[in-house]
């Protein structure tokens, strides 16, 4: 019998059954251990039974040699040495109090990740504000999904990434997909694409051609390469389209939202000729895009992080979630706006306390009838539940600094290579007095940490998740952990006890989910009336799911959650000088992923035959672009800019165009693309610009070389 | 604080703007603003008129105005409202109501109107200072009666005139081939009337195209079903009359003798800017209103001028003693409105007691493009260099070109070490909207300009066009299985997708390349010479 889960990495949550192999209960003795459980696709309606390059081979990691076994403490002569969890946690804690009593709890931070069960980040939100008393507790989301996330409260009332089934697509007669690389990310979900692709109604949206606009070819769709950073343009031209040519649903405009004057005046301004001439994108092709979307057959609007991940993010899929309330898609069946969460718990990490502006149930932690609803359930007064504290770039960029954070925790991310400008953040943690990394891995963070703690892996613990669909689902142990791992909710229990705090913290998942159902009760993502009974029994479980009632798989098919139940239009415009301009010897960054690689790497580029298959970061840059620079293919270059430089060799491919660069971010060290990235960061969800910073590329001249 | 009086004088897309940029200032009590708009509606992009003016847009579409945000932020809009004379001593502005406001700045966007060419049959008043003087209630702020029959297309009553007789697929002649003249005529014919444009030039467009593209756009436009008549000049108008007595349009009569039958006549001749109340003001007028950089008249530093009336010109020594002046405003609404932030920036700044932001910078060539359904054009900077021209002057300048006439196909690109000065382009949408990417940027184009020329053409994308079946080609996306492997995987005698599979995890993702196994695995079999299992 093996144990039914889900993948460990993306928030398609590819179902997966993993059998324990002998290699299980014999340790092994050889270099490379085989790995302790087989994995096997298991049918779900996200994967249907499939599996990407990184699903089959999750398991490698469980059983490798770099696998961490036992805490690290850093010795006096600076390197990391094994020790007890007694002293490991016993050092922690001391130094918590030590700092927190000098500098008061503000002086502590907390670090979470997206890839975290929805408990563990619910205990590790409750952690940092009762048991360390500190405001000052971000997660790596922030440089996710904080966009769509930030839109899609401000036009619906409410942040589900789809707010239906993504079976739903499987109908789709024109998808709209907007800087978003399915076919490379979560490969199985382009299975859903195929009735749009039969169609010829799939429209992929991306300043490089990659394999997910590669489907739109011989008549399935069609791809559009507009400039970076030129999307909110191309959105309002669609948008201007379909209101100058009558094509919008005008009955639903007027029964369903409010703001449509203003929004209409906004786009006035953006016919396709104007459009064409900032992106690039010709108006004829403006004009096609905008008739097919309103052709009246199932249409979807999606949006991904190409198009979130800019200091204009919330602004561009606020004009993606007005084109679709114009065209009446959203809570219409068949059809519909979302936006695709990447993370394996992106959704569910979002929900309950990790961000540091909210609390369990997606309640607003300056609410007061949502901070006196959570600590009724925590069992203390509301005045001790401190206030908002700083999204993520700002605590980052508070290390160390005079009333900054001196003490940083840090829990499922690898931040020294996935913040923006990552050289200032490793300056920061050098500033900090005390860095503790729970990883499985010494990542690159872990590597800096004074304290490492090993956690376990997903197929050695029990939990749930929610994935990018609403749908929470249970993530089941198949093996027993290595003996000295220790899981992260025993781990902030014991730290809890050792702080003296006497708020609850559960070391079983199932009792920290019931907990999670209380606190959750009556917010916006209302998790109550969920038990791991009912996920067992293989109900489908999309949240809202209020107690005795019932999930819900499609939101919006009555109302928005906004209080009159309408949806918004907010207009929106470009901002002058929001971005730099580009000189002529500049190209335009793009980052991004490979098939091969999750997030920072730190578990992809340590399983042997995803490592093989992409060893490095390279830079694809167009042959014509490559000529004018004197780049050859697999040349050493430089890629570099006023924050940093990452040395790498150049991939030569006419799928970029002219004026950019690509780099993937799944690298460290020195081809860390986020050495080049800019924190500056959208004024409504603080999402760093990821995707169109400015850099030069030269050839690298190797030292010697020449004169 | 004594808020800063500011009368804003035209209220069109380049008012509105200036009006939304200063609207903080106007909450905030640092600024009294009162708009005196001229037209009745609520101010529109004038853009769109051509697209009005054949039914593809409502007026609804078209509004770029707020009067209820302005309104709701304190300022005053005065719709339907005309000035008649500014009285600058005094600091006031009359209106038609007879009303006198007062200002501490006015700035004046009464945008332009459209040329009336001399016709005979036709009368065309002269707008100086001296007919000023007499005719003030007929001249200032009004436009010229045209005769039934003739209009312009300029505002929202001359598109419901070419909108009548549009629906009733009348013929319409069209007096002009420039840029706006074109995207009225092809779209009047693409919504069904019958449409001939005379025009005096060898070619459409002549200001913007050089030989090459203005013939291959004459094609085009003929291929649409549109008469083009190239050399001709306009002399005169015939009329007929009407059964209700009214005389109207009859005949366009040109200066070789030909005789254009129509029913309505649409002037396209170009504008010029509405200068008669800054003229009457006794404020320095060129071919626009002279404003320098900072778009502060030379006359009186209170009064500045903005978009389609304000010429732009920096008093120098040299210049100011000149009696014509260089340029002439853009015409366009892009400068339009970088003028309306800024100047709404600045003014903004002096009432709230700031420091003012940067200068403006100086506006580059505009790119034109042509707003059209079926035929794409765009062009920008001078185009008539060709590529066998040996120009001593301009020995860095190198001229690449693509003519093919027969598919309506033209690009010439001009480029001065390597940076684009100039384009035009006919025919090849993608390449003209990279083409505009790199003149914005000032970039060097590839040393191959032929790239440009293949993101139109079917194999734009070199590898989709590559051997499917080459063994680095990627089948299975999911695992990043490519053909090579499977034929490997084949070759060690697994020979269904199945096995293949089981070996490489190929198809074993979403499964949408399981029928590409197959195909892959057929032609190794067929290679082999053994029967397909799988074909």
């Amino acid at each position: 019998m093996g144990a039914e889960t889900h993948c460990p990495y993306c928030a398609l949550q590819c179902a997966m059954t993993l059998t324990a192999t002998d290699a299980a209960s014999a340790p092994s003795t050889t270099e490379v251990a085989s790995p302790p459980v087989t994995v096997a696709g298991r049918d779900f309606p996200t994967n249907r039974g499939g599996l990407c390059k990184k699903g089959w081979t999750s398991a490698e990691l469980l059983a490798s040699p770099s696998r961490l076994t036992a805490p690290l403490v850093r010795g006096s002569d600076g390197s990391l040495r094994e020790t007890t969890w007694e002293a490991a946690l016993d050092l922690v804690a001391d130094r918590l109090r030590g700092i927190r009593s000098e500098h008061g709890a503000d002086a502590v931070g907390v670090f979470g990740g997206g890839g975290l069960t929805n408990e563990k980040a619910y205990l590790l939100g409750k952690f940092a504000r009762l048991a360390l008393g500190t405001s000052r507790i971000d997660y790596n989301g922030r440089y996710c999904m904080s966009s769509a996330a930030a839109a899609g409260n401000r036009a619906f009332g409410v942040d589900r990434g789809l707010p239906f089934p993504l079976a739903d697509l499987d109908d789709g007669t024109t998808i709209l997909l907007l800087g978003t690389n399915v076919a490379e990310t979560m490969p199985p979900f382009i299975g859903h694409l195929a009735g749009a692709q039969a169609a010829g109604g799939l429209i992929v949206v991306d300043p490089r051609r990659t394999a997910t606009a590669r489907l739109t070819d011989d008549g399935q769709g069609l791809h559009v390469q507009p400039a970076p950073g030129t999307d909110l343009m191309l959105l309002l031209g669609l948008a201007h389209v379909v209101i100058a040519e009558r094509l919008a649903d005008e009955d639903y405009v007027a029964a369903r939202t409010t703001g449509f004057a203003a929004l209409r005046r906004s786009v006035a301004q953006w016919w396709p000729e104007r459009v064409q001439s900032v992106t690039g994108v010709p108006a004829a092709t403006i004009r096609a895009i905008a008739r097919r979307l309103a052709a009246g057959g199932r249409t979807f609007i999606l949006t991904g992080r190409g198009v979130e991940q800019h200091v204009d993010g919330t602004d561009t899929a606020t004009a993606a979630i007005n084109l679709a309330l114009l065209l009446g898609l959203p809570g219409r069946p068949g059809s519909g706006y979302g936006t695709l969460t990447g993370q394996g718990n992106g959704q569910g990490g979002r929900e309950h306390g990790q961000k540091c502006d909210q609390l369990p149930g997606y309640r607003k932690i300056t609410d007061p009838a949502a901070r006196a609803h959570v600590a009724r359930v925590w069992g203390v007064d509301a005045a001790d539940i401190p206030g908002p504290g700083l999204p993520a770039i700002e605590l980052l960029g508070s290390l160390g600094r005079p009333d900054g954070v001196r003490a940083l925790l840090v829990h499922g991310s690898n931040l020294v290579v996935s913040s923006p400008n990552v050289a200032d953040v490793r300056r920061g943690i050098e500033r900090l007095e005390l860095l503790v990394v729970c990883d499985f891995v010494l990542s690159e963070t872990a590597a800096l940490a004074d304290v490492v703690l090993p956690v376990l892996q997903w197929a050695e613990e029990e939990g749930t998740m929610t994935n990018l669909e609403g749908r929470v689902i249970r993530r089941r142990r198949a093996l027993a952990p290595p003996a000295d791992a220790r899981d992260e909710l025993w781990i902030l229990h014991e730290l809890a006890r050792r702080l003296g705090s006497t708020a609850r913290f559960d070391t079983d998942p199932e009792a920290v989910f019931e907990e999670l159902r209380l606190a959750s009760e009556g917010g916006i993502a209302d998790y109550s009336g969920i038990d791991y009974a009912l996920l067992d029994s293989g109900a489908e479980a999309y949240w809202p799911f209020p107690r005795g009632g019932d999930g819900t798989p499609r939101l919006f098919a009555e109302r928005f959650h906004h209080d009159d139940g309408l949806a918004r239009l907010v207009a929106v415009t470009p901002r002058g000088g929001a971005r730099p301009v580009p000189s002529p010897d500049e190209l335009t960054l793009i980052t991004g992923r490979l098939l091969e690689h999750y997030q920072s790497g730190a578990q992809t580029r340590r399983v042997p035959e995803l490592l093989d298959a992409q060893p490095e970061a390279r830079a694809a840059i167009h042959p014509a672009t490559a000529a004018r620079l004197g780049i050859a293919d697999d040349e050493p270059v430089e890629v570099a800019n006023d924050r940093g430089t990452v040395r790498c060799r150049a991939r030569l491919t006419t799928d970029i165009r002219t004026d950019a660069v690509f780099l993937p971010f799944h690298y460290g060290d020195e081809q860390a693309a986020n050495l080049l990235t800019s924190d500056a960061a959208d004024p409504i969800s603080s999402m760093p610009e990821f995707k169109s910073n400015l850099v030069r590329v030269t050839r690298l001249v190797e030292a010697g070389a020449g004169s | 604080m004594t808020p800063l009086r500011i009368v804003l004088i035209g209220y069109g897309p380049v008012g509105a703007r200036f009006v939304e940029e200063l609207l903080p200032a106007v909450r905030a009590g640092a600024v009294a603003l009162t708009v005196v708009a001229g037209e009745p509606v609520e101010a529109y992009n004038r853009v769109l008129v051509a697209e009005y003016a054949v039914g593809n847009a409502d007026l609804d579409a078209m509004l770029v105005g707020d009067q209820e945000a302005a309104e709701a932020a304190g300022a005053a809009v005065r719709l339907g409202v005309r000035a008649t004379r500014v009285d600058r001593a005094a600091h006031v502005v009359h209106l038609s109501t007879g009303e006198a406001l007062p200002y501490d700045r006015l700035v004046l966007a009464t945008g332009s109107r459209a040329n009336v060419p001399t016709l005979d049959g036709v009368d065309r008043p002269r707008r100086d200072l001296s007919d000023l003087e007499r005719h003030p209630s007929t001249l200032v702020a009004r436009d010229d009666d045209l005769p039934a029959g003739v209009t312009a297309l300029r505002d929202l009553e001359d598109a419901e005139r070419v909108l009548e007789a549009v629906r009733a697929r009348r013929r319409i002649v069209v007096l002009g081939a420039g840029v706006l003249g074109l995207e009225l005529a092809l779209a009047a014919a693409h919504a069904g009337a019958q449409v001939c444009v005379v025009h005096h030039g060898p070619h459409p467009m002549p200001r913007n195209l050089d030989r090459g593209a203005g013939h291959v756009l004459r094609s085009a436009l003929r291929r649409t079903g549109i008469t083009v008549i190239a050399h001709s000049r306009a002399e005169a108008i015939g009329f007929r009359t009407d059964a209700d007595g009214t005389r109207r349009f009859d005949m366009l009569v040109t200066a070789d003798g030909k005789q254009v039958r129509g029913d309505l006549l649409v002037l396209s001749c170009g504008v010029s800017p509405r200068n008669e109340l800054a003229t009457l003001a006794g404020l320095r007028t060129a071919v626009g209103i002279v404003v320098g950089p900072d778009l502060r008249s030379w006359t009186d530093p209170d009064v500045y001028a903005i978009g389609d009336c304000a010429q732009v010109v920096e008093r120098t020594d040299e210049t100011a003693g000149r009696r014509i002046l260089p340029g002439a405003p853009s015409g366009l609404i892009g400068p339009g409105w970088r003028q309306a932030e800024h100047l709404a920036a600045a003014l903004a700044a002096e009432a709230e007691d700031r420091e003012a932001g940067a200068a403006l910078a100086p506006e580059r060539d505009a790119i034109v493009m042509l707003k059209a359904e079926h035929v794409d054009v765009v062009a920008v900077g001078d185009v008539s260099a060709e590529p066998w021209d040996d120009d001593a002057l301009a020995p860095r300048r190198r001229v690449a070109q693509w003519a093919d006439p027969e598919h309506l196909r033209y690009v010439k690109m001009v480029t001065e070490g390597g940076i684009l000065t100039g384009f035009a382009s006919v025919g090849m949408p993608r390449t003209a909207a990279e083409l505009t990417l790199l003149f914005e940027r000032r970039a060097e184009l590839p040393a191959d300009r032929s790239l440009l020329l293949r993101f139109d053409g079917p194999d734009d994308d070199p590898s989709a066009s590559a051997d499917a079946f080459a063994p680095e080609t990627t089948v299975c996306w999911c695992n990043g299985v490519t053909v090579g492997r499977i034929e490997e995987s084949a070759a060690c005698g697994n020979a269904t997708v199945e096995c293949v599979g089981r070996d490489t995890r190929a198809g074993t993702g979403c499964g949408g390349c399981r029928g590409r196994i197959a195909e892959v695995l057929a032609r190794a079999a067929e290679a082999d010479g053994a029967p397909s299992l799988t074909a």
